[in-house]
């Protein structure tokens, strides 16, 4: 008789037999199998007529669903397309295209033991609502100090990697939200150590500047949606315009970062460093620790950026933006925590950062949605996942060159609201590396200029 | 442990090792002028001890150094917020007076907010503008401060450093002195998977589930937190494969008591108890009772195929070693799974079972297993314990005199030490002893720790001839030195054996005379 069960984020097997999966592990005497490939070790057994005794499962109690989503056509296809596919796959939607729901109709159709992994707390919270509204269950949820496994459980990244050991065999079905974090090096584990056989993947953003995405298709299933703002704007997501301010820097921090950018440009050229990855830099960064003067050369290119990103010129901008659009629904983006002080202090507007305290910043966000706040200034914090809805107008004062970021923020103010005409407004320093960041970051993405 | 950002390490040709701080004095003063600007700064703001932080990096030490330090003192500190006003309050009022009043763009707008809220809450501006972020991280007031020595501070740091490498180890190999049960304990308690081996000592190596499949660093947290257990032992050697993340390469460090011991904190582990009231009286009671064996806590482990056994005694006499075993508590399953466990084992071991927690099929598995098993009650009675010591000492060792006289070994060599022979071939000292000594090979004859050959002792005795003669007499001394130069180590006994006799003329050996006893 083989025996098999789960032990520790793999799966065991005992008995006269091999399989095409796993892999004899002396140090225990047994076949150990990764726990992913649960669902083909059974019918490999099944398929070669042999007796086998499966104690792998653990699963929490059932508990009864009854979903109450419509859905759009769009999400309907999409759905489809995922259950053709075997329920397996990946989704690409757009921020604001309702990649929720679609989720919430496939766990309601399946009815089995649900995994939903998320980026962050919050969207925990966000989850275990959902859930609740439109599936009629109360979600478990794994993160942040709780650990509460139910039929539908809501968990972190984090804690999903940190906790395959023990929640492994518990869920059937998983759902990963914003799918292309499980790409990274550690959270793809996550897909290995499970044994769910039914997957979905939600993202708006699926391409890594690192290309590791190429890792999710075997281990989630094939890329079955895809659709761009472009295609959704107008009929699902608010229409949009996107403008570009640049600002000089004042005579001051003029001449501030030409002096810094001055130091760190000799020393480059005199060491002949060309920064051409993410290595280079990496291997920069490193010899910082041992050479004094490199140190020297990486502050001094820090101090720059700041003074790019955070110019006063770009505060007197924002003012008188501000000023001339005043009660409209306004985000204010920037990249760093101490411009979004500055700003919060100066035009006493809330700040939303990952200081805030989680009780502070549900409150500013409740206020913001009940339009009591008309402006939130935030970091990166609000860039991914959590509800922001009806702000129509964003400022961008700084951020990353990244295109994930640029789309992620331009989410944030398409959801869809009658008569509303989004706009997000790109304040640049004029001459300064900050330039090339803003063309970088709308290069690819999937709108268009 | 410290953020990986403050990890500092040298890498050379795949080997890997942490930038340890030096316990010199350059060291030592910058930790020691860290604690006292923690101790000055109690009250203080949290900025400001990190702005002393930063005059540290800039004087030139690398900055993960400062940083490190500095991240293990705040460990140290209680920080807590300003209790004048609450700054979730304050905000709250600002950012609804802003909202009614309209969003201020200028100076006056602001002012005229800032000045409504002061009023309502009966401060002033000033404190207005100074607690509305009060609640920030480097707002915070230093409130407690736990001191340590600068020693103390550096060899912590060091300890986390090393920890902190291990973050990216895929595999750890170690061997210790002592203290097996508790780590054997925390590899288990940690979710490792351990493979025991022989090479020249006791080793394990300790990796993961699904280090199986490939080289992951998922188990490295686990593998840092089990580091504190292994130095916590007297010596200890740690070997592991680091998976370099910024270069994807395999490096090697190792870690070892002899040369880095210093280096790190040494962690108090709890000193050990008895797991039972059973053992400790069994223990006591034995040793009370003098007998000539030797009883020892928690041994060195027993291999049993690739695990091990970590029994509760070894007791040992004249080099005989019987391992112990109690089982007080078990269920049936728990004692199916030890059984087949000691079945492995290569060693004499005797197992000690609680009666009234026996079953029949306790009975059935004793037949099979072939194990020496005693049982009690309440209490082990040392009578039976004795008896089977007794019994297992005569057969040990019968059998291992049989074994070396059955062995048909031709020796060639000049001089065969007993105890290196011993260790060759895997039996006691005393055992091998007793074997040569019943059953002289041909062509040598049997000292008390060694075999010499019958040339050699010719040979000894030529040039004691030559001396006597050249000179008239011999001390003694020189005859020692003249044996130990055929590398023969029983100099005295090896005179006697030859006929000569040692007259002493007070302590000194120089002063001693060997003389020729005469014949007849």
């Amino acid at each position: 008789m083989i025996h098999l069960w789960f032990d520790k984020g793999t799966l065991l097997l005992r008995g006269e037999v091999g399989t095409p999966y796993g892999k004899w592990d002396p140090r225990v005497g047994c076949y150990r199998i990764k726990a992913w490939h649960y669902r083909d070790v059974l019918s490999y057994l099944k398929e070669s007529r042999l007796e086998y005794h499966d104690e792998v499962p653990n699963l929490p109690a059932s508990e009864s669903m009854k979903d109450i989503v419509e859905l759009r056509p769009y999400q309907q296809e999409a759905l489809g397309k995922w259950q053709r596919a075997g329920m397996r796959g990946i989704l690409v939607l757009p921020t604001a295209a309702g990649k929720t729901y679609i989720a919430l109709k496939a766990m309601s159709l399946l009815n089995t033991q649900t995994l939903v992994v998320v980026p962050t707390l919050d969207l925990i919270d966000q989850w275990q609502k959902r859930v609740a509204d439109f599936l009629n269950v109360d979600a478990g949820a794994v993160g942040g100090g709780k650990a509460n496994v139910r039929m539908v459980t809501i968990s972190t990244y984090d804690s999903a990697y940190l906790q395959a050991e023990m929640l492994g065999n518990k869920f059937m079905f998983m759902v990963f939200d914003e799918v292309h974090h499980l790409a990274s090096q550690g959270y793809i584990q996550i897909a290995e150590m499970y044994i769910a056989p039914y997957r979905m993947g939600l993202t708006a953003t699926y391409e890594r500047s690192d290309q590791r995405h190429s890792l999710l298709p075997p281990v989630v299933g094939d890329v079955v949606y895809t659709a761009r703002v472009r295609e959704l704007a107008g009929h699902h997501l608010s229409p949009y315009t996107h403008e570009k301010i640049y600002v000089e820097l004042t005579p001051e921090e003029q001449q501030a970062y030409d002096q810094d950018m001055g130091i760190f440009s000799d020393y480059m050229r005199e060491k002949g460093i060309v920064m051409k990855s993410p290595e280079d830099f990496h291997r920069f960064i490193m010899s910082t620790g041992r050479d004094r003067r490199a140190r020297e050369a990486l502050l001094a290119r820090n101090r720059a950026v700041k003074v790019a990103l955070n110019s006063e010129a770009k505060l007197a901008l924002l003012a008188k933006q501000l000023e001339a659009r005043r009660d409209e629904k306004t985000l204010i983006f920037t990249l760093h925590n101490d411009l979004v002080y500055k700003i919060s202090q100066r035009f006493l507007i809330p700040a939303v950062t990952y200081q805030t305290p989680r009780e502070e910043r549900h409150e500013i966000l409740e206020n913001f949605r009940r339009g009591n706040y008309s402006v939130i200034v935030t970091s990166q914090v609000l860039d991914e996942g959590v509800d922001v809805p009806d702000a129509s107008l964003g400022f961008m004062l700084s951020g990353t060159g990244s295109t994930r970021e640029y789309i992620q923020r331009l989410g944030r103010l398409l959801r869809k609201v009658e008569g509303k005409h989004a706009k997000l407004v790109e304040i640049v320093s004029k001459e300064t590396m900050e330039v090339r960041m803003s063309q970088r970051r709308r290069r690819k993405n999937g709108e268009g200029a | 442990m410290l953020p990986s950002e403050l990890l500092a390490v040298w890498k050379r040709k795949g080997v890997i090792s942490p930038r340890y701080a030096k316990l010199s004095n350059d060291d030592l003063e910058v930790a020691s002028s860290l604690i006292e600007a923690y101790k000055s700064h109690v009250g203080k703001k949290k900025s400001a001890v990190k702005e002393f932080v930063d005059e540290i990096e800039e004087k030139g030490y690398d900055y993960r150094f400062a940083r490190g330090l500095s991240f293990l003192l705040d460990r140290r500190s209680r920080f807590k917020c300003n209790d004048k006003i609450n700054s979730i309050d304050l905000r709250r009022k600002i950012f609804h007076a802003a909202a009614r009043l309209g969003l201020p763009t200028t100076a006056e707008q602001r002012n005229r907010i800032i000045e409504a809220v002061a009023t309502e809450l009966k401060v002033t501006a000033e404190t207005v503008e100074e607690f509305l972020y009060g609640d920030l991280d480097t707002e915070l007031i230093l409130e407690e401060f736990e001191p340590l020595s600068p020693l103390e501070l550096l060899q912590e740091y060091n300890l986390s450093l090393t920890q902190t490498l291990l973050f990216d180890s895929t595999e750890v190999t170690f061997t210790s002195s002592d203290n097996w049960q508790r780590i054997f304990y925390s590899v288990k308690k940690l979710g490792l998977i351990y493979e025991a081996y022989q090479d020249g000592g006791f080793w394990v190596k300790v990796d993961g589930p699904a280090s199986l499949f490939k080289l992951t660093r998922r188990y490295g947290t686990a593998i840092a937190k089990l580091l504190p257990v292994i130095v916590a032992s007297q010596r200890w050697t740690v070997r592991a494969k680091i998976l370099w993340k910024y270069t994807n390469e395999i490096c090697s460090f190792t870690v070892e008591s002899w040369k880095h011991a210093a280096l790190l904190r040494k962690p108090k582990l709890s000193t050990m108890t008895f797991d039972s009231t059973v053992e400790e009286d069994f223990a006591t009671s034995f040793q009370a009772l003098a007998s000539g064996w030797v009883l020892k806590r928690e041994p060195e482990p027993v291999l049993a195929g690739k695990q091990v056994i970590i029994p509760d005694f070894s007791i040992e006499r004249e080099g005989i070693k019987i391992y112990v075993e109690i089982i007080g508590f078990w269920t049936v399953e728990y004692l199916l799974r030890k059984i087949e466990k000691l079945k492995k084992v290569d060693v004499e071991m005797l197992v000690l079972v609680n009666e009234d927690l026996a079953c029949e099929k306790l009975a059935k598995l004793e037949q099979h297993a072939g194990l020496n098993i005693i049982y009690y009650r309440d209490k082990i009675s040392l009578a039976p314990v004795l008896r089977y010591l007794e019994q297992a000492f005569h057969e040990v060792k019968a059998k291992q005199t049989g074994l070396i006289q059955d062995l048909q070994v031709v020796f060639t060599e000049p001089v065969v030490n007993y105890e290196e022979f011993a260790g060759r071939i895997g039996v006691s000292t005393e055992a091998v002893k007793a074997a040569l000594t019943e059953k002289q090979p041909r062509g040598y004859v049997a000292m008390p720790s060694e075999l010499v050959r019958n040339d050699v002792l010719e040979q000894v005795r030529n040039r004691i001839e030559q001396q006597i003669d050249q000179n008239g007499q011999l001390c003694f001394s020189e005859a020692v030195r003249a044996v130990e130069a055929v590398g023969v180590k029983d100099a005295a006994i090896v005179l006697e054996a030859l006929g000569y006799r040692v007259i002493w003329r007070g302590i000194s050996s120089e002063k001693a005379e060997v003389v020729r006893l005469e014949k007849g």
